[in-house]
């Protein structure tokens, strides 16, 4: 993305933040929506619009779990590992997940580049437990298997959005 | 017993609360129009402290007390941080509060910055969290049209504004210092203290951060007294909590009631439903997971901070994780063990490297590879942390896991012997 790409998403914002600095993360997050996941290039741009170092901006983007520096499928669909969710089931959920797009168990990218499936740390949703998230869109559960079948093949048969918020 | 709604508004209210003429409606910013009318700064930091509410984030700190550090001659504004990481494992009462009764939490954040003579807020909320924070933009934004933000809000010449921010996964962020540092655009990494937010938090100027909940208590007690909301619950622990419940009930879910009038059994079987037919308690971790693990005999603990104290843990952010006897404790510690090296920020080489060991051992245990020896030397790698780090998550680390292998010691022993049982099998249960 470009710098005044970028510019566009955080100028309106600026004179929220004592320090410029903070536009960081907004700025960000929004690059990241091009393709998915930030590039050389992509830090250059963000560091250009809030004047900082390519550095510097890397060495904050590599703080976050949600900000990819590598390729990542065009969703990404994060499940929950943590104790609610172990307590339920989320291991098969995640095997089922993992097994049935050909991936590595603890998660990877598929090769024709859909999907990306991770493991994640509590959501917030312990009370639908197993759960799941898709991108940043509101995490569902209970996942059954049966769901998450149904789940991959609506993601199949839905457009790319977009932006690709993750 | 029953439940009690000072938070949880938005379940007793027909409307949707989300909606700010529903908010009115219901009662909503009596709170703020009364400080506003009536009572000086000073008069609404007195009915903080005198409610005796205490944080509702995990340290219990109390709130009145926290705010009165504030310097009251700092040429620097003050800020109101509000912290909606709620990243803690098993907690999710923040997010209800945030997608049902957003407005409440608004008024919260005014009322605080009123307190402290500030001007401007933010909401730090996970990026997680994406859902519940176009529900609190779209309430930011409705709160401006109707001037209950803004300049001379309610023609008052109180000005006020509430900046939201979005986070991008880290739970060290949920750590004041850490999210403060999130907030000024570096790594999230917690600071040294002192100096403490209250005197250079936010922009190194004094900041006043509380959770969700905590602001969302503000408008009651300001509209209703201290007095009356100190009626409610213990002498230590006055008002409600929310009780987040999740794991091996039947009824997960967010339950808040009166603080010291429950006990944990009740709320497991009474409020939750109990257990699968043919199941019984085992184990919970009754303030997120950073707390030392109950067991069956700790059943009737009642459920205020005093009480979780007497029995051995904390009540922290009441996050109550719940493992039937179908469950592993070791393999849940060994779960747990993975969250905390994963997210330990490295700051800390104790932190860093004992979080990595304690999940080594653990792993070679549940994978049948132990030694018993392995046992003593959990307990040095977890004794070599305390007291030689920056921030609690170490401790939160540590207090789930030495507390199990005190408390379940055989079953320890009986993995090192045989390994652990299989991964844990689907467990559909309840609704
Ligand atoms: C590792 C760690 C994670 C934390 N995560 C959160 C969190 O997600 N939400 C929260 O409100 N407090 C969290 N806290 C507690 C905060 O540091 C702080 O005590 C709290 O925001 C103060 O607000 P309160 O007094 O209203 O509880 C965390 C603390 C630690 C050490
Ligand atoms: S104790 Fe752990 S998480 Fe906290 S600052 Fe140190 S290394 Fe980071």
């Amino acid at each position: 993305m470009t710098a005044d790409e970028i510019r566009g998403h955080i100028d309106p914002i600026r004179d929220q933040f004592a320090e410029g600095r903070s536009l960081i993360l907004p700025a960000l997050k929004f690059a990241q929506t091009e393709k998915g996941y930030l590039d050389g290039a992509d830090l250059e741009a963000v560091g250009e619009a809030v004047g900082l170092t390519t550095a510097y901006v890397e060495s904050v983007a590599t703080f976050y779990d949600r900000l990819y520096l590598q390729p990542t499928g065009r969703r990404v669909i994060s499940v929950c590992i943590n104790l609610s969710c172990m307590l339920r089931g989320c291991d098969e959920l995640l095997s089922h997940l993992t097994g049935r797009l050909g991936l590595p168990s603890d998660g990877g990218s598929t090769d024709d580049g859909a999907f990306t499936v991770q493991q994640a740390q509590c959501l917030g949703y312990c009370d639908r437990a197993p759960c799941l998230q898709v991108d940043v869109g509101e995490t569902q559960g209970p996942m059954s298997l049966d769901d998450a079948d149904a789940l991959i093949e609506a993601l199949r048969a839905a457009p790319t959005p977009d932006r690709l918020w993750r | 017993m029953p439940q009690r709604h000072i938070v949880y508004l938005h379940r007793e209210h027909p409307g949707d609360m989300a909606q700010l003429p529903e908010y009115v409606k219901a009662g909503g910013y009596n709170g703020l129009m009364k400080a506003l009318a009536d009572m000086e700064p000073d008069d609404v930091l007195y009915q903080l402290h005198r409610s005796g509410v205490r944080g509702r984030g995990g340290a219990g700190f109390p709130m009145g007390r926290k705010a009165s550090f504030l310097p009251k001659d700092s040429p620097r504004p003050a800020y109101v941080v509000c912290n909606a990481d709620e990243s803690e494992p098993g907690t999710f009462k923040d997010r209800e509060i945030m997608e049902f009764n957003p407005f409440q939490l608004l008024e919260g954040i005014v009322l605080a910055g009123y307190a402290i003579g500030s001007n401007h807020g933010y909401i730090y909320i996970r990026g997680e969290y994406e859902h519940q924070a176009r529900v609190l933009d779209r309430a930011i934004a409705q709160a401006y049209e109707g001037g209950y933000l803004g300049s001379g809000l309610l023609r008052s010449r109180f000005d006020f504004d509430i900046t939201l921010y979005r986070g991008a996964g880290a739970y060290i962020c949920g750590e004041e210092t850490g999210l403060l540092d999130s907030l000024e655009g570096k790594r999230g990494q917690p600071r040294l203290k002192p100096p403490f937010p209250a005197v250079a938090g936010l922009y190194a100027s004094p900041t006043l951060i509380n959770n969700v909940e905590t602001l969302t208590t503000v408008p009651v007690i300001v509209a209703k007294g201290a007095d009356w909301y100190a009626t409610l619950g213990t002498e230590k622990s006055t008002g409600t909590k929310v009780f987040s419940v999740s794991g091996h009930v039947m009824k997960p879910g967010n339950y808040e009631i009166v603080m010291g009038d429950t006990s944990l059994r009740e709320l497991l079987y009474d409020i939750c439903g109990g257990f699968r037919p043919g199941h019984d308690f085992k184990a919970c971790w009754i303030g997120g997971s950073s707390v030392p693990v109950l067991t069956a005999e700790h059943v009737d603990t009642r459920l205020d901070y005093e009480s979780c104290e007497t029995a051995g843990t904390y009540l922290g952010s009441a996050g109550c994780i719940v493992m039937d006897d179908s469950g592993c404790i070791v393999r849940s510690s060994l779960r747990l063990a993975h969250f905390y090296r994963h997210e330990s920020c490295g700051k800390c080489t104790p932190c860093r490297e004992g979080t990595m060991w304690m999940e080594k051992v653990l792993q070679r245990i549940v994978d049948g590879e132990g030694r018993m020896e392995d046992l003593e030397l959990l307990e040095s790698i977890m004794g070599r942390i305390s007291g030689r780090v920056l921030c609690a998550l170490a401790d939160g680390a540590v207090a789930p896991i030495e507390s199990a292998l005190r408390l379940f010691r055989d079953d320890f022993v009986h993995a090192v012997e045989h390994g652990s049982p299989a991964r844990e099998p689907m467990a559909p249960m309840g609704a």
